[in-house]
């Protein structure tokens, strides 16, 4: 069987390669000597910060002409640019984590950008800070924060009775002092753990052993340890943060499914973005020769898994509050749906459900690279157009009533500020290591040959 | 049934998969496509040299699924609003958030079972007589440790004097004709 045996060992730089032209993908690839991110990553950074620079002057314009109401618009779309930066940093840590419980070749092509994700979280601490600032814009906690400014507040006729019973009900919560003490642990997690996991992981490619079954396990189980539990504290966390920042908007409703209508949105946009991230890197080295189709596809039905699962929470809240129909929650949807508000609500169903669970059914969508980049950079639009349906209508002069204003422009604006912002950071800590883990099993099995499924 | 009789096609055994897939190659890049692989176990690379990733099963599993859920819901409708009208907390007849679920449910199940049938139609499974039963090389060792590539006889391209040179370039273990 000399053939045969020739027959795997040619590799595509075989000089005589016109005879193997049909076979040449058969043996491993090898990855480039130079690991480390490529230039074009500079330039998406300069690109990043004269978006956010745009942003920001067009939003101080939104705000100051915007009469009364342009400075608050200004104030909720900060809110929701930062949620869904957050959702980037915490979503990513997460993912981050999870793959090193589940294990898989996804997880090896997407660690080193889901670590750039997770080592912005000390950004969205200080990000966080003018939302706290400015909170009174923004949340009935924060405008009365005592029992004495609740009381006042009702006999001035600025609460109504639930409202007020909500709040002093929700103080040891919801408070400035007390969310603020909620937030900066919930971040002294993120950062502890985005810090251990992504040291350990540049530490495991030092290893002197590296390559060895010893040193596989050895990380392998190391990481594992940390990341289960992991998961299980930033699930908790996050449902804390989903709770004092979006949640509260209105003070007297509430949702059990909350945390996990934001969990499963984070991994959507998260997948969508690291997905976006690495296409990209892949027109250059070392992503180039690292990222195969068969990783793409895969991470392509895991992104239709979140899809679905976003759907069916964001639906099975409906649908149980819909049953209910009771006055302490219906008025959530009520608001939503009213006075053109409907029109968004649709949309969003479109958007953020609809094309992409259409797309990602087909197979060959998911293998071809431009589509898919496509799809995930509408996804991460989606995200956002989901969160203006959850913030916008909690407010009293768009509850039910969607109109347009100049403060509206704001929605678009500020999100482009701060994720400039982000994404400048984020793409820094993607330059600042190499592109692929080494010390892994699954380095290897990404450099065989790819097999059609 | 009347009796077929002639030639199913040359079968070529191989020791490896290696030769196997090679021999698979040419023969698709020479203009040979009635050809089939038989391993003991699935060889990627041959289901790619055959080129069969396209099939109809998605198209079916697709049609499955939008017949069930426009059968749910339409089915519930009628239940609801037309043939047994019942007044449930005041909500409309037609409230359609509630049909929702089990539309999905018979979206799932029709999906499903179009996936199964078509994918059984398709095969043709179950298939109690194959022709290649008929080489006792391939019963022997098409389960265990031999790689089979045959060539089949209702390829236009086929003949059995050239087809059988055509194979004998592989270096393969055996290239016997197989009867139907």
């Amino acid at each position: 069987m000399a053939h045969g045996h020739e027959h795997y060992e040619a590799g595509a730089g075989d000089p005589g390669a016109a005879a193997h032209a049909l076979h040449a993908d058969h043996g491993p690839r090898v990855l480039p000597a130079d690991l480390s991110a490529p230039p074009a990553v500079a330039a998406w950074k300069t690109r990043a910060l004269i978006a956010a620079a745009g942003g920001l002057i067009v939003s101080a314009i939104i705000g100051v002409i915007g009469g009364p109401l342009g400075f608050d618009h200004v104030v909720r779309a900060y809110l929701l640019g930062w949620m869904l930066c957050f959702g980037f940093a915490g979503g990513g840590l997460c993912l981050l984590m999870l793959q090193y419980v589940s294990g898989g070749k996804w997880g090896l092509v997407l660690r080193r950008p889901l670590e750039a994700m997770a080592n912005t979280s000390w950004l969205l601490l200080v990000l966080f800070i003018p939302i706290i600032a400015f909170g009174k814009r923004l949340y009935l906690w924060a405008a009365f924060p005592t029992a004495e400014a609740v009381e006042e507040g009702v006999k001035q006729h600025l609460l109504t009775e639930s409202q007020a019973h909500s709040l002093n009900w929700k103080r040891l919560m919801l408070s400035p002092v007390h969310v603020s003490i909620e937030i900066v642990l919930v971040f002294a997690f993120m950062i502890g753990v985005g810090f251990i996991l992504s040291n350990w992981s540049l530490a495991r490619d030092k290893d002197p052993n590296a390559g060895s079954l010893a040193s596989f396990e050895y990380w392998r189980i190391k990481s594992e340890n940390l990341s289960g539990i992991g998961v299980l504290i930033y699930v908790i966390l996050l449902t804390v943060v989903a709770i004092d920042l979006v949640m509260s908007l209105d003070i007297t409703w509430y949702s059990t499914m909350y945390g996990f209508i934001f969990l499963v949105g984070q991994g959507y946009g998260v997948l969508a973005l690291g997905v976006h991230t690495i296409i990209r890197l892949s027109k250059y080295e070392p992503l180039k020769t690292a990222l195969r189709k068969t990783e793409q596809y895969d991470l392509g039905k895991f992104m239709l898994g979140f899809v679905m699962l976003n759907i069916y929470l964001s639906f099975a809240q409906f649908l149980i509050i819909w049953s209910a129909n009771s006055p302490e929650e219906i008025p959530w949807y009520l608001n939503r749906i009213h006075g053109g508000w409907w029109v968004i609500c649709s949309l969003d169903f479109i958007f953020h459900w609809v094309i992409p669970f259409c797309l990602l059914l087909s197979r060959s969508f998911k293998y071809d690279s431009r589509k898919m980049l496509a799809l995930t950079g509408w996804m991460i639009f989606a995200r956002a157009f989901d969160l203006f349906w959850m913030i916008e209508p909690n407010f009293n002069d768009a509850k039910g009533n969607l109109h347009f204003s100049v403060g509206i422009l704001a929605y678009i604006f500020v999100p482009i500020f701060v994720g400039g912002v982000w994404l400048y950071f984020y793409f820094t800590n993607l330059a600042s290591r190499p592109l692929i883990v080494l010390n892994d099993p699954h380095t290897a099995e990404v450099l065989e040959p790819e097999h059609a499924h | 049934m009347p009796v077929q009789e002639g030639i199913y096609g040359l079968l070529a055994e191989f020791d490896a998969p290696g030769p196997m897939v090679h021999a698979t190659e040419v023969a698709r890049a020479a203009g040979y496509r009635r050809m089939e692989c038989y391993t003991p176990y699935p060889v990627e690379e041959a289901a790619t040299a055959l080129d069969v990733h396209r099939n109809r099963v998605p198209l079916m599993t697709l049609m499955g699924g939008i017949m069930g859920l426009t059968t749910a819901f339409l089915m519930q409708t009628w239940m609801s609003a037309i043939s047994y009208p019942v007044n449930i907390a005041g909500r409309p007849l037609f409230s359609w958030p509630a049909f929702i679920i089990p539309a999905y449910e018979w979206t799932i199940l029709f999906a499903g079972l179009s996936a199964a049938f078509s994918m059984l139609a398709l095969n043709g499974l179950p298939q109690p007589y194959h022709p290649l039963f008929n080489a006792p090389n391939f019963r022997v060792g098409a389960t265990d440790d031999k790689f089979f590539l045959c060539l089949e006889a209702t390829d236009p391209k086929f003949d059995l004097v050239e087809t059988r040179a055509f194979l004998d370039q592989f270096h393969a273990a055996s290239v016997v004709e197989v009867d139907l």
